[in-house]
This record gives structure tokens, sequence and C-alpha cells, in this order.
């Protein structure tokens, strides 16, 4: 004859399960989807490394803004080193996934990529784009902050 | 009887780790190279690396493959013409570059960058370096005091222009990775001046400290580039000036000046960045304020005071330095 202590030992443990069970059923019943990634807004240029180089102290480039819009436009705010001199459209490779960022401006045919990356830093999303200005072996980084957004 | 356990327990842990540091070593001697003096342009030149194993290793084995790289500019491409090949007791071979893809794990970067970030670019003042780092494509296994010289020598095109340089060299041990504590797994060192002579172009010294030096060295005028001024290397008729400013004049393709900025200015004026230099980053096509159609060649520069008459030009003389806008 088993004891009453062994009986609600053994009831105890049968309800634990029952509720992990049931947990982990709703758990893998919410479906987590990757937001799609919007990059409409004003961003200004915070960092500039060239060749690993941080030039951000050196150089002055806080009035160096882009602005993305939502209907896939762009415009440049100042002149200042970039890959295009001129306004376009944007687009990325891939909405929810993206790795590059394909600028395409108005006064040229070619659809011109850029490594993107969208970091969150102190709470704060920034882009990052690494891109060659003139000779390929140079390579530099851009870090934008949003400051207005679309 | 309590403490008597936490005594045995100390005792272990101090064994295993005399274990670890001691009974496990498997160092490298020290790393000697035979570097030629010079070679022409184009040349294809041996380098010789002279290191050896030194395995004290009281049980089992070490087992590991041979690590070996060069620091060489980047106008010698050469991960496309360098070869290195290995003869040792143990057996002989050629080695492969390590993929880009395969991250050294200490750094978290790839193990050529990883190379770079360890050993810098050593004597050389102009950092246009590249670290290339080769593996062997076997393993080898060492027992205690079986201990063994080797010897790597790279071959490697020496590109196409006049240039004073100091090469770098590093032997390692693949399973080690490039941890910065450690001395016995890795060894590298620096050449003497090694010359590239041959080419009807200017000598690029990476070597001798120079009164100004542009950084990229290989640039666009689309790039950003670094005009230093290095006031410690002479004296020169700038040295009582605290406030240094640039006269340039900037030419295209064929010759034509562009643009010539000659007034002492917020615009030309050097920032103080300590240690007797000077520096200037400009991006040349906002700096002159270039047409679209239009593309800087060359810059041709001085240095000079508030007042522009007090002027320093090329080797402390009259004549201007020189910067051609290229990539290779």
């Amino acid at each position: 004859m088993k004891s009453p202590k062994f009986i609600k030992l053994l009831l105890a443990s049968v309800v634990c399960f029952c509720v992990f069970q049931s947990c982990e059923d709703e758990a893998t019943a919410i479906l987590v989807e990757e937001p799609i990634k919007d990059i409409a807004g004003t961003w200004k240029v915070i960092q500039i490394h060239r060749n690993g180089e941080d030039l951000s102290k050196r150089m002055k480039f806080e009035n160096f803004q882009m602005v993305f819009k939502a209907d896939g436009t762009y415009t440049l705010s100042d002149d200042l080193p970039f890959l295009v001199d001129g306004p376009g459209k944007y687009a990325l490779n891939d909405p929810q996934y993206p790795f590059s960022l394909i600028l395409s401006p108005t006064d040229q045919e070619e659809h011109l990529p850029v490594k993107f990356q969208f970091p969150i830093v102190e709470g704060q999303r920034q882009l990052s784009l690494n891109l060659s200005l003139g000779c390929t072996s140079n390579t530099y980084q851009y870090v934008f902050q949003r400051v207005i957004a679309e | 009887m309590r403490g008597l356990s936490k005594t045995l327990v100390y005792l272990y842990l101090g064994f295993g780790l005399f274990f670890v540091v001691f009974l496990m070593y498997c160092g490298l001697k020290s790393l000697t190279v035979t570097v030629p003096k010079n070679a022409q342009i184009n040349e294809v030149v041996t380098f010789t690396m002279h290191c050896g194993a030194e395995p004290r290793i009281q049980s089992g084995t070490y087992t590991t493959q041979l690590l070996a790289g060069m620091m060489v500019p980047k106008s010698w491409n050469a991960r496309q013409s360098m070869v290195l090949t290995f003869t040792s007791p143990k057996g002989n071979g050629t080695m492969r570059i390590i993929p880009d893809t395969e991250t050294e794990p200490v750094s978290g970067l790839n193990w050529h960058q990883a190379a770079k970030k360890m050993f810098g670019i050593g004597p050389n003042l102009v950092d246009d370096m590249e670290w290339i780092v080769f593996r062997s494509v076997q393993a080898y296994t060492f027992s205690n005091n079986e201990d063994i010289d080797f010897t790597v020598k790279a071959t490697c095109n020496v590109g196409a222009e006049n240039m004073l340089v100091s090469l770098g060299f590093y032997v390692g041990s693949s399973i080690e990775n490039l941890r910065q504590e450690d001395t016995d797994y890795k060894k590298f060192t620096f050449s003497d001046v090694f010359e590239v002579m041959g080419a009807d172009g200017d000598l690029i010294d990476f070597v001798n400290p120079q009164l100004g030096t542009v950084q990229p060295v290989k640039s666009l005028d689309n790039d950003i580039i670094t005009l230093t001024f290095d006031a410690g290397v002479t004296n020169t008729v700038l040295d009582a000036e605290s406030n240094i400013y640039i006269k340039v004049n900037a030419y295209d393709t064929e010759g034509e000046l562009i643009s010539s900025l000659n007034q002492p200015n917020e615009k030309t004026k050097l920032t103080d960045v300590g240690g007797l230099r000077y520096m200037i980053d400009l991006w040349p096509r906002g700096f002159f304020d270039v047409a679209k159609n239009k593309q800087i060649a060359r810059l041709e520069y001085y240095f000079t005071d508030q007042t522009g008459t007090k002027v320093v030009g090329y080797g402390n003389t009259d004549e201007p330095f020189k910067f051609t806008f290229r990539c290779d």
C-alpha cells in the first residue's frame, strides 16, 4: 500500500506537467514575425570612420543629413563626401532582413548598393552604412542617427 | 578533517594550474628573418623565416598546424602572388592562405585583420600595409622534448613602385589563436629597411619621418584625405609658429590648374594634434569646389604661417610637396 504522501506527490507532478505542457503550447502558438525595417525620416551623421580611423572629432559634418521619405525617395542636405551627390530613390534589399541599402540617383542609371546595418544603440536606432568613396581599398563607415521621424 | 579536505582541494587546483602552465608548454623559439637589402621592381623575392618548436609536455602529445604570415605594402597585391612553403624534420609543405571567412576566435576578426590588430605596422610610419596569414595543410604532433628547427620561405612579387619599407613576419600555432598575453606561441618581428627600386616614379618612404604626408596613400579626389605636417622631423622656418596653414594647388588630368587656395584662413588651417604634428582632413572635391565634370589628378602644396611668407616645401626646400590621386 502506497502512502498518501506518495500519492500527493504524484498528483502534484501530473498537475505540473500539464501546466508546463500547456505553457509550451501557448508559447509556440505565438508567432513572432520580424518587423519591416522602416528608415523613413531625417538622419544626421554622428560618426565617420575611414579605414577604421575615427574622423568624427576632426571633421565637421554635423550638417550632413539624409532624408529618406516614405514614398521611397531620398535627398542629401549638405555637400559632403558620399557615394552619390544628388537625390534619387532608395530601397532595402530585404524589407525584414536588409543587409544593403540600394540607392538609385536620379541622374544615374546605376543602382548603387551600400552595406547596411540597423542597430539599436542606447535605445535608439542607428543607421550604419559601409562604402567606398574613391579607391575601393579605402572603406568608410557612416553612422547616422534619426533626428526626425517621417 | 574539514581543514584537511580544503587543503587537498587547493593542492589539486594548484597541481592543475601547474600542469596547464608548465607541463603543457610547447612554445616556439625566437623568430629571425633573412631579407635581402633591396630588389628591383616586379622581382619575385624570397624572404626566409627561421624558427623552431620547444615542446615540454609531461603527458600526452601536442597537435597543431603551423601558422605563418607576412606584412607587406598593399600595393604589392601580395594575396595574388605570395607563396609560403616550409621545411622541417617533421615534414615539408606548402601553406594555404586562411580564408577571410574564418574568424580568429579571440579578436572576432578574420586572421589577417587580427594579425594587423595584434602586431601593427612596426617601424613603418605610413599605414598602407596588410598582414596575410597562411596555415599548413597538415597538422603535426609533438611529444615531449621533440625540439625542432624549421624554416618558412615566402616568395612574393614586390610590386612596381620605388619604396623603403620594413616588412613584418609572424609564426604561430593554429590551436593557440592570437592572445595578447601569449608570448610563447606567437613570434613576430619586423625586418630592417627593404628597398624596392627601378621605377620611374617617386620613392614611397614608409620608414623615415617625413615633413609632409598624405593618408590614405592610395586615394581619389572623392576620398577624405589627411595632410600631415610633422614639424619635429627637422628644423624649418615654421619652428616658432603655432598656427600652420596649407597653400595648395589642384590640377586636372591635363595638368590644368583647377583651383588654388593660397590664403591662410580657417579653411586652410591645420589642427595641432600634439607632438609637433599638424593635420588637416579634407574632401578634395568639396574643398576645391570642383565641378561635376572635372576630376582632380594631383595636388601641389606647401605649409606656411599666418602671414603666408614663411613657406616649407618638400624636403624643407622651395619645391612643393606633390600628391597624385590614384588607386593602383
